[in-house]
């Protein structure tokens, strides 16, 4: 066997013993139980002051809808964003909190096939809280945090907001109890 | 053309498994969903009676080449299966989300490399360019496939996208094929067609019986309805009541400071 040879049986064999590996690890991740995927969803999902987030959500959310009247709520300063929400660590949870979201949505799809266009829509506000937090984190390297973070800060949140509010949603397409009483009030 | 008893049973095998499986796809209404599956079906029945006329009544430079074209047709379909698959995957909607085309498209470059790579590294011991070029493009269409149908997986995984079924078990069939399609070409190219066939017909056998079990494995999968839903499990019940609740809580906190 000369040594070309050799390496060419070298390189198949790595090739396939990766290959093998990826589909077997696939096939592993599949064949785990629903409900241990749904536990391990559950952990994932880092604790926020969800108060802070529908507050500042809200403030945006309401001046656009009502831009021109005047707003009754109390308006958020944008100084107090930063300090609300924890600076960008708090943002970078919630960066990583829509991923579990979109999972969370996945998951239901198993049971739900109607799911598929919420998911989609939690997939596309994902990118969205993704490229804010990356802007945010240029400004931050360049010492422009407090300038950028009410602009992009608050943009991000609200797609946070918008995102739990999809999946409370889809939870109720899921027929869970009280959670139409909860659209009502919405 | 000398064809043993093994050569036309696997013959007979592979065209009476096409039909039923061409049946299955008709009678369960899967042939819209699939239309790249059924069409790759479909040309094989043909491929089969094409090659066994050419067979019985041409040349074997007859044979050869329509072996050979058939074969880069049977390529084309494989690729626009994929296409099929990663549709039905990865734009559900219609539309390919940013953030995985973009990690397709990776996929794509990435395959075509490595395949490339391995078919350029492959040097079978041949009597003819043509036959080491044969051989060589076999494996890198091989690998490329294989590539193809285990990234889409591993890609499906790290976006969350849940396999419906029957793409699940089309994809699935790809992939056990052609890694096992991997292992025969580098048999053929390791030993070849210089001195004696014998180790390349009993090679092509194999990889035609891995096909027809894949074939009956689509029969069964495709003739089998998809599982019903799932059920919320109760526990689950009450996580998400208990999510309700708070999202209750903190709308109620944010009315009140709102009406201050």
């Amino acid at each position: 066997m000369n040594t070309h040879t050799v390496y060419f049986l070298l390189a198949v064999a790595i090739f396939l013993a990766v290959l093998i590996a990826a589909a077997g690890h696939d096939y592993y991740r599949a064949r785990r139980s629903p409900q241990e995927s749904w536990e391990s969803l559950m952990r994932r999902l880092i604790s926020v002051d969800r108060a802070s987030v529908a507050r500042i959500a809200l403030d945006l959310l309401e001046e656009s809808e009502q831009s021109g009247k005047d707003d009754t709520g109390t308006a958020v300063e944008p100084s107090d964003i930063l300090q609300l929400i924890g600076g960008l660590k708090g943002l970078e949870i919630l960066e990583k909190n829509s991923q579990v979201l979109i999972e969370m949505a996945s998951y239901l799809q198993r049971s739900y096939p109607e799911a598929l266009i919420i998911a989609e829509q939690l997939r596309q506000n994902a990118r969205e809280i993704e490229s804010h937090v990356g802007r945010l984190r240029g400004a931050a390297q360049n010492g422009n945090l407090e300038i950028s973070f009410p602009f992009y800060g608050q943009r991000a949140i609200a797609t946070y907001y918008l995102m739990t509010r999809r999946l409370l949603n889809l939870y109720e397409q899921g027929n869970v109890p009280m959670l139409a009483d909860l659209q009502k009030a919405l | 053309m000398h064809l043993t008893g093994l050569d036309l049973f696997f013959w007979a095998a592979s065209f009476l498994g096409h039909l039923v499986l061409l049946f299955v796809l008709w009678k369960r209404h899967r042939a819209k969903l699939f239309p790249f599956f059924t069409t790759l079906i479909s040309t094989n029945i043909l491929r089969t009676i094409a090659l066994y006329m050419v067979v019985r009544l041409g040349t074997k430079d007859n044979y050869f080449y329509t072996y050979w074209s058939l074969a880069l047709l049977d390529t084309i379909l494989q690729l626009c299966i994929a296409y099929e698959m990663a549709s039905h995957v990865f734009r559900p909607m219609g539309v390919w989300a940013s953030d995985v085309r973009k990690s397709f498209f990776w996929l794509l470059g990435l395959s075509v490399f490595l395949a490339c790579g391995l078919g350029w590294l492959a040097s079978p011991p041949t009597r003819s360019v043509v036959q080491a070029l044969v051989i060589k493009t076999n494996l890198f269409a091989a690998a490329w496939m294989s590539e193809l149908f285990v990234g889409m997986m591993t890609l499906s995984r790290r976006v969350n996208r849940p396999w419906n079924t029957h793409v699940a078990a089309i994809a699935k069939g790809f992939g056990v094929y052609s890694i096992v399609n991997v292992v025969i070409e580098t048999g053929h190219t390791y030993f070849g067609v210089r001195q004696s066939t014998q180790a390349y017909t009993a090679l092509s056998h194999l990889r035609i019986a891995v096909y027809l079990g894949c074939v009956v494995y689509w029969i069964v999968a495709l003739w089998l309805d998809a599982p019903p839903s799932q059920q919320l499990t109760e526990k689950m019940r009450a996580q998400l009541f208990t999510l309700q609740r708070k999202v209750e809580y903190d709308l109620q906190s944010l009315r009140s400071r709102r009406e201050l």
